[in-house]
């Protein structure tokens, strides 16, 4: 190697090395809110992350639908119109500890993951408002729970159409408890989402939801099972409120008409509409509480 | 066997704020529903199993353990400040039983008490008052010493511990009936059954059987968690 | 005197190797281990501070293995990379608590004594959440100091310091050095390195790749040119008797007085060069080498 001869002193100039501003079309907020929904939705299943993140919630989803898979096969085999083994409106309360794990797994890796991570501020770093990005997070949740609870009552309606049942009023029931899981999905989303967002420990927010949803379930079937021995059906029926399950149970049972899967359903008129009330009532306060908990993380 | 720095600096550490509002509401509930029930039907046996058994020592035992077991290890293992107990000339079965006596106390302030009490409403009796509180004195001992073990042992220690909660004791400890001798569970309630009534309940296993399995498996844990200890990594980033 | 012995150690992670076969002493004195990011520096320190276990070898210090032995800890202090993670307490209450943990006869005392040394007595009352990433730095050092260990431990100590602090951490460590306890830390940054080590050990790719003081690795490397300059009163009549010496192999006239010589043979040169000024009458005022720094030894090393 030679050896060079030592150059002279450079000039300093300024280059203008080509940061270029963007100067076309710009796809507005719309757009982001869409992407971000679209990717939360997928991240519920771990889609579009490590393999290890997909092992949960695709697992939650096969037992999910093993029962409505086992009951459209012995239809399907037996070929008679029977009566419907399972109402459409029954099988999220049967199911609720798969849905439980689920949204207490998977909210805290949608709102905790990025809360921990610092990442809000680069988020909102973009033409994105806050209040948009809870909303896409919250309804990327509640889409991700739709899909877990919609798609067994999807084959179940499948199998029975197969089996030969009257299209007509098979329908009305697979709309109705559809509506139903939808609302579960908003309730069960917006209460996961605001227990998640109080702390950056992934583990003590699923702790701390799933604690949240069994225990008052299992007040709510005990006051129930117990007033409803005693004769006592109003008191049952209102019990009913205050566990997210039974709360939307009830609201089928009064705004569909379907069979209540607890001891005793919302008493009257009067009392399904204080069940559509109270679940608006909490979805709204979730929603604030969330919002309010985003501004004092951003700073605003 | 203990070390005051450590319990105190576990206390001011894992026992924050929204811990301990996690920690107070679960008993709160349950002595609750027991006034609730209390009023609604007065003093019932079945009622009694419900609340005392269903919600006390299935649900809020465990889970109460669960959220005191994994505060006061998992969080220092998670983010490596544990090195600062380990880089130090203190035997790792003194860290782990200072760290587990805070677990214990938490546990016991927070199910034990509680659940005396509520004993003491739903049966109007100072033996039923006694007989689950002993259950849950039971339980606690167990339960705190199988999380503190699952959080030296794994960096999901409450993931795996809601697992084996809802799994092992939920589901399989309700459905098979070989699966009493191993869960935590039935020995609570083999213990509380056994002084709260005489005859009807069934009694998964005796209570001298759930006493000894109960203090092999905490000795066993927590001297388990002591020797994981011993070798733990300590790896630059996650 | 406490040395920490590697003895052809490995460490594996299934089908990856961190370190390889490395063998070194580590003596009383600031030691600085380099490497690029990924070298196994963190590895070999998780090693020393008893806080991993070699795949395969041993470490030892003074004779007993560092693995699984908590009595070790008296004599070994550990900064570790993270940051001090007991935000609600303040750094006095850090430090003492460390102090407890050691059973010191006095925790306080020795608390103030190392607060005192990483002069951080202004801030111990208040919380460590509230300190700036140096300050959590130094009362991490405190709490390493607190029971005078023999040995200390860095994980990339300077990481994120800026200038000021960074020349306060140096100023410390030397003193740690003269006093006689084995320093060791670890770090990427060469300038770093050699500002305060004396003896470097240089790992690449989880190999141990060179050992000892910079400029005596730099010599070892005769296969490659060194480059002095070279001052004297009269440099082309120099220039002239170096060329014919079959040590240089180039002489280069600078502009602004000097001579740039390339050396294929430094002991030969060594010689020489005195011999031929004497007899030329020449007068030498500076023989400097030029390229003798960290960097260029790194950069050979790691390009090799």
């Amino acid at each position: 190697m030679a050896i060079q001869p030592e150059p002279e002193a450079r000039r300093s100039v300024i280059h203008d090395i080509g940061y270029r501003k963007y100067d076309g079309i710009r796809l507005g907020e719309a757009y982001t809110w869409r992407t971000l929904y679209e990717l939360g939705v997928k991240h519920c299943y771990g889609i579009g992350r490590a393999a290890r993140f997909k092992v949960l919630p695709m697992m939650l989803l096969t037992i999910m639908m093993i029962p409505a898979l086992v009951i459209v096969g012995v239809q399907v085999i037996v070929s008679d119109v029977a009566a419907q083994v399972l109402p459409y409106s029954r099988y999220s309360i049967i199911m609720q500890l798969i849905i439980s794990v689920f949204v207490a797994v998977q909210a805290p890796a949608l709102i905790s993951r990025d809360l921990r991570y610092r990442l809000l501020t680069l988020y909102l770093a973009r033409p994105l408002r806050l209040d948009t990005y809870v909303y896409a997070r919250l309804a990327a949740l509640a889409t991700g729970l739709f899909i877990l609870t919609g798609l067994p009552l999807l084959v179940l309606y499948v199998g029975t159409l197969l089996s030969g049942s009257s299209p007509a009023s098979e329908t009305t029931d697979l709309l109705g408890a559809l509506g139903g899981a939808a609302i579960l999905s908003i309730v069960l989303a917006s209460i996961a989402a605001v227990v998640s967002a109080t702390t950056t420990r992934r583990g003590f927010a699923i702790a701390a939801i799933i604690t949240t949803l069994i225990v008052s379930y299992t007040v709510v079937a005990t006051i129930q099972g117990i007033a409803d021995e005693r004769g006592n059906t109003e008191v049952a029926g209102y019990a009913g409120m205050f566990s997210p399950f039974t709360l939307v149970d009830g609201i089928q049972v009064s705004l569909f008409n379907t069979e209540a899967s607890t001891p005793a359903g919302p008493p009257g008129t009067v009392g399904g509409l204080i069940f559509i009330a109270f679940a608006i009532l909490i979805v709204l306060v979730c929603v604030g509480v969330l919002l309010w908990r985003y501004r004092k993380v951003a700073g605003r | 066997m203990t070390n005051a720095t450590i319990i105190g600096l576990t206390v001011r550490n894992g026992l924050g704020a929204r811990r301990t509002v996690v920690l107070v509401i679960l008993p709160v509930i349950l002595i609750g529903l027991a006034i609730t029930v209390r009023a609604l039907v007065g003093v019932d046996q079945d009622a009694t199993i419900g609340v005392m058994v269903g919600l006390g020592l299935t649900v809020v035992l465990p889970l109460v353990a669960l959220i005191a077991g994994t505060s006061v290890l998992a969080a220092e293992v998670d983010d490596g400040s544990i090195v600062y107990l380990l880089a130090k000339p203190i035997s790792r079965h003194t860290i782990v039983v200072s760290k587990y006596v805070v677990a214990l106390t938490a546990t016991i302030l927070f199910t034990t008490l509680p659940i005396m009490l509520a004993g003491a409403i739903m049966t109007g009796e100072l033996r039923g008052a006694i007989g689950y509180a002993a259950g849950a004195l039971l339980g606690a001992f167990a339960y705190s010493a199988i999380f503190l073990l699952l959080s030296a042992v794994t960096r999901h220690a409450v993931a795996a511990g809601l697992l084996y909660v809802l799994i092992w004791e939920g589901l399989l400890g309700g459905l098979l009936t070989g699966v009493r001798w191993l869960s935590v569970g039935a020995w609570s309630t083999s213990l509380a059954d056994s002084i709260v009534t005489d005859d009807i309940l069934t009694k998964p296993v005796s209570p001298a059987y759930a006493i000894i399995a109960t203090l092999v498996v905490t000795v066993g844990a927590v001297w388990l968690a002591g020797d994981r200890l011993r070798s733990f990594r300590l790896t630059g980033e996650e | 005197m406490s040395e920490i012995v590697l003895d052809q150690v490995s460490r594996w992670y299934s089908n990856v190797v961190a370190v390889n076969d490395v063998s070194m002493t580590i003596g009383p004195g600031v030691t600085g281990l380099l490497g690029p990011n990924g070298a196994g520096k963190s590895t070999l320190i998780a090693m020393m501070s008893g806080f991993l276990a070699p795949s395969s070898g041993t470490v030892t210090l003074d004779g007993i293995p560092v693995w699984r032995h908590e009595q070790l800890y008296r004599q070994i202090g550990l900064v570790p990379e993270r940051e001090a993670a007991y935000d609600n307490l303040t750094g006095g209450q850090f430090v003492v608590a460390n102090a407890e943990l050691h059973a010191l006869a006095d925790p306080i005392a020795a608390a103030m004594t190392a607060i005192a040394t990483v002069e951080m007595q202004p801030a111990q009352d208040r919380k460590i959440s509230t300190y700036s990433k140096g300050m959590k730095q130094r009362i991490k050092m405190a709490s390493a100091l607190v029971h005078d260990p023999a040995v200390l431990l860095l994980d990339e100590p300077f990481n994120g310091m800026d200038p000021r602090q960074r020349l306060h951490l140096i100023e410390l460590l030397r003193r740690m050095g003269n006093e006689g306890r084995t320093v060791m830390f670890s770090s990427h940054i060469l300038e770093e390195v050699e500002q305060v080590a004396s003896h470097i050990e240089v790992m690449v790719a989880g190999r141990h790749a060179a050992s000892g003081d910079f400029g005596a690795i730099r010599r070892l490397m005769t296969d490659r040119p060194n480059r002095y300059l070279i001052r004297t009163d009269d440099d082309r009549r120099l220039a002239s008797q170096l060329i014919g010496d079959a040590s240089c192999r180039g002489v280069i006239m600078r502009s602004d007085d000097g001579l740039d010589v390339e050396v294929v043979d430094f002991g030969r040169f060594a010689v020489v060069l005195p011999q031929l000024a004497h007899s030329a009458e020449i007068r030498l005022l500076e023989v400097k080498p030029t390229d003798e720094s960290l960097e260029s030894v790194f950069a050979y090393l790691v390009s090799a």
